[in-house]
């Protein structure tokens, strides 16, 4: 039955997920407080490695916030405590000998609104492994725009364009552009925050496919709003509902088989 | 599907245009037109104001612009330079000679006046200005040998010849209640017949230094005075302002103190400039003993005094940058530090380009500040470095407009037509480089 819904609504995503493959990252009891007010509540979350991971629930219910924890960008929020353990491999990523600056390196982030910098598109791929000192000379660094661009499926749009100004591509194309230069820093995990939400439907079904083809490189975590989306692209589902992780597992048991009222509620249109 | 259906639909559309809400458009139509009423009537009366303050400055001022000056062959005559005949071995006899005799008599002779005529030789005097010496003496130096021969020079003709000239004395007026005598008005009009009157550009009004003779008196000194100064402000203002700015937006905690220190440097923006002549005076001068009159204390002060201004507009400009930048350099692994000097500061730039050359401005025109500290001095010579005294243009206008005579009253209204020029470069300066630095996002 599982595997019947999984034909129908999961075409993109490809069901055989490892079931006890090891977690990339680990979130052991964390809570996010804003200020005074706790916007998350003990969430226990394992993501696997070379899987897509997707995050969903109603609006306000934490699902920003622990994907934000998990690269430390709510350092940057003022106020904003977290309380609880996330791991990424063996490593605690709020342990004080963790440099955030490695941490970011090593765990992406796309964000909702496509954000370029004002700058040419290669300037924008090229800025994440400068910094970073990944490549040597100048061909090295010219081959990893190239094939950032090519992974991220712009390619083909943006070779003759290279030096005019990112910010002139499309929304869809400025999203693409995005994900290629995170992933030319070669991050270990890519977290998208609702990457899709600023995009008509063709641009959507692009960033779809091509978080299905980087899944083989990199472990991907998603929120989204849509639950189509999250059937089509995760093999993971988590379901959050006001602060608390209310259920989590394989996508097609959430979509077919929730074990929780709220979840199904939530997947039935009932609530959120 | 009948006429009769449709007949009843349009008598319900009829009724319904009739039968139209009052939604109080005329009411509004109205007030809005009232509005932009109000709107015109105040930018035609500002642009009234300010062609009212231009022209009446163009028109005092032009004139300033240029110079009467007399062209006749002057005789370099040796018995006058020097009567001792020691040039060979003391060239400082031609440095200390007694050129406004050799100007006098120069123009005596154009004129048909013999220098033993004592009483036309005063008129003579009162023609041709005394300022004529350094020109005489220039040449002098650069060759020597031209004396014991006749070359045509040109002389500058004495301020109350030049207001004449220019038309800016009523010569119906008795000639004892005017400055220039119906000879000497004689004269000009036989020199000008001659064609030797000439009203070439008054470059003198851009290089020379304070003179109690008009046509001698000059913007020099002011003008480099006040370059000093602006480049005191930029270059210690501009980088102080920027750190800190950027310290407070970015790198400091919100809390307590730096709602305080926002809080002062707001409220030091709104200090009174004099303040600062008074703070500048008390510190630089008596406690560092810095020399008075000097653009490096001048720009000191106005740096100060500018300071918040540039902190005010950089803050502004550093928040204006979307946040969306900011996270998306942080969320490729950028420090702090990389985010702020690789994405932020050069987005913010235009602003704080505006900012800086806004307050740059303000200072160029800061009157108060300078008073106090001894800027309003009669300096004739050119300041060398900062630490030499000197003045300020506004301060130089302030002193022109302390002046009686007529001449002076045309080369105030000319240094102010200097001053809004430059301040017109400075705001277009701004605004072409605001519009080359800004992108979107």
């Amino acid at each position: 039955m599982s595997q019947d819904f999984a034909s129908s609504t999961a075409s993109l995503a490809s069901t055989n997920a490892i079931p006890n493959a090891p977690p990339k990252m680990t979130g052991d009891k964390v809570c996010v407080f804003y200020g005074e007010k706790q916007a998350l509540f003990d969430v226990d979350l394992k993501i696997v490695a070379n899987q897509v991971t997707s995050l969903i629930g109603p609006s306000g219910c934490g699902k920003s916030t622990f994907l934000r924890s998990l690269n430390r960008m709510n350092d940057t929020i003022e106020g904003c405590r977290v309380a609880g353990k996330i791991s990424l491999d063996e490593d605690d990523i709020y342990d004080p000998s963790i440099d955030v600056v490695e941490l970011r390196a090593r765990v992406g982030m796309v964000f909702q609104k496509p954000n370029p910098f004002p700058k040419s598109i290669y300037e924008n791929v090229a800025y994440g492994p400068r910094i970073h000192g990944i490549t040597k000379n100048k061909a090295e660094m010219d081959e990893l725009v190239h094939s950032s661009l090519r992974r991220a499926g712009l390619w083909n749009e943006a070779k003759d364009r290279l030096n005019e100004p990112g910010t002139g591509l499309s929304g869809g194309q400025q999203q693409r552009l995005c994900i290629a230069r995170a992933i030319a820093t070669k991050p270990e995990v890519l977290l998208m925050d609702e990457p899709c939400s600023a995009l008509d439907p063709i641009a959507t079904a692009v960033i779809e496919e091509l978080i299905d083809e980087l899944r083989e490189n990199f472990t991907i975590v998603i929120v989204t709003h849509s639950m189509q989306q999250a059937a089509r692209v995760s093999q993971k589902t988590a379901f959050f509902h006001l602060g608390k992780l209310i259920e989590e597992g394989k996508t097609e048991d959430i979509f077919t088989n929730p074990r929780n009222k709220q979840t199904q509620d939530y997947i039935t249109g009932r609530i959120g | 599907m009948t006429d009769a259906a449709m007949n009843s639909t349009s008598a319900a559309m009829g009724a319904r245009t009739t039968s139209r809400r009052d939604f109080g458009l005329k009411k509004r139509h109205r007030a809005e037109a009232l509005f932009r009423f109000y709107g015109v009537a105040a930018i035609t009366i500002g642009l009234l104001f300010l062609v009212l303050l231009l022209g009446s400055i163009i028109s005092k001022g032009y004139t300033a612009f240029v110079q009467t000056s007399i062209t006749v062959p002057v005789e370099f005559t040796a018995a006058i330079i020097d009567k001792d005949n020691k040039r060979a071995t003391d060239p400082k006899v031609l440095v200390s000679a007694n050129y406004p005799v050799v100007a006098r008599n120069a123009v005596a002779k154009a004129l048909g006046v013999s220098p033993d005529d004592k009483a036309a030789m005063k008129d003579i005097a009162q023609f041709v200005s005394d300022g004529s010496r350094s020109i005489l003496r220039q040449i002098v130096l650069a060759d020597p040998s031209v004396v014991g021969t006749t070359r045509p020079v040109t002389l500058l003709a004495a301020a109350d010849i030049d207001s004449a000239n220019k038309g800016q004395i009523d010569l119906s007026v008795t000639e004892d209640k005017r400055k220039v005598s119906d000879l000497q008005v004689a004269w000009l009009n036989t020199l000008k017949s001659q064609g030797a009157i000439s009203t070439p550009f008054n470059w003198g009004l851009l290089t020379f230094g304070a003179s109690s003779r008009p046509e001698t008196a000059g913007l020099g000194v002011a003008l480099i005075g006040s370059l000093y100064m602006m480049a005191i402000v930029l270059f210690s203002a501009l980088p102080i302002g920027v750190a800190a700015s950027v310290y407070l937006e970015e790198f400091a905690k919100k809390n307590r103190f730096t709602d305080f220190i926002e809080v002062n440097i707001n409220n030091l923006a709104a200090v009174p400039s004099i303040v600062f002549g008074l703070l500048g005076l008390a510190v630089f001068i008596n406690f560092f003993g810095l020399p008075r009159s000097a653009p490096i204390v001048g720009g000191m002060v106005l740096a100060l005094m500018t300071l918040p201004t540039i902190i005010i507009a950089t803050r502004a400009a550093l928040r204006s940058v979307p946040p969306s930048i900011r996270s998306a350099a942080l969320g490729i692994g950028a420090s702090k530090m990389q985010m702020v000097f690789d994405h932020v500061l050069p987005l913010a730039t235009p602003g704080i380009l505006t900012g800086t050359i806004i307050g740059l401005a303000r200072a160029l025109g800061e009157t108060a500040p300078l008073l106090l500290i001894g800027m309003v001095a009669f300096v004739a010579n050119t300041p060398n470095t900062p630490f030499d005294p000197a003045t300020a243009l506004p301060v130089q206008i302030y002193m022109w407009t302390n002046e009686a005579e007529r001449a002076f009253v045309e080369r105030t209204s000319g240094a102010i037509i200097v001053l809004l020029v430059f301040l017109a470069l400075m705001n277009i300066i701004a605004i072409v480089l605001r519009r080359r630095f800004e992108r979107r996002w």
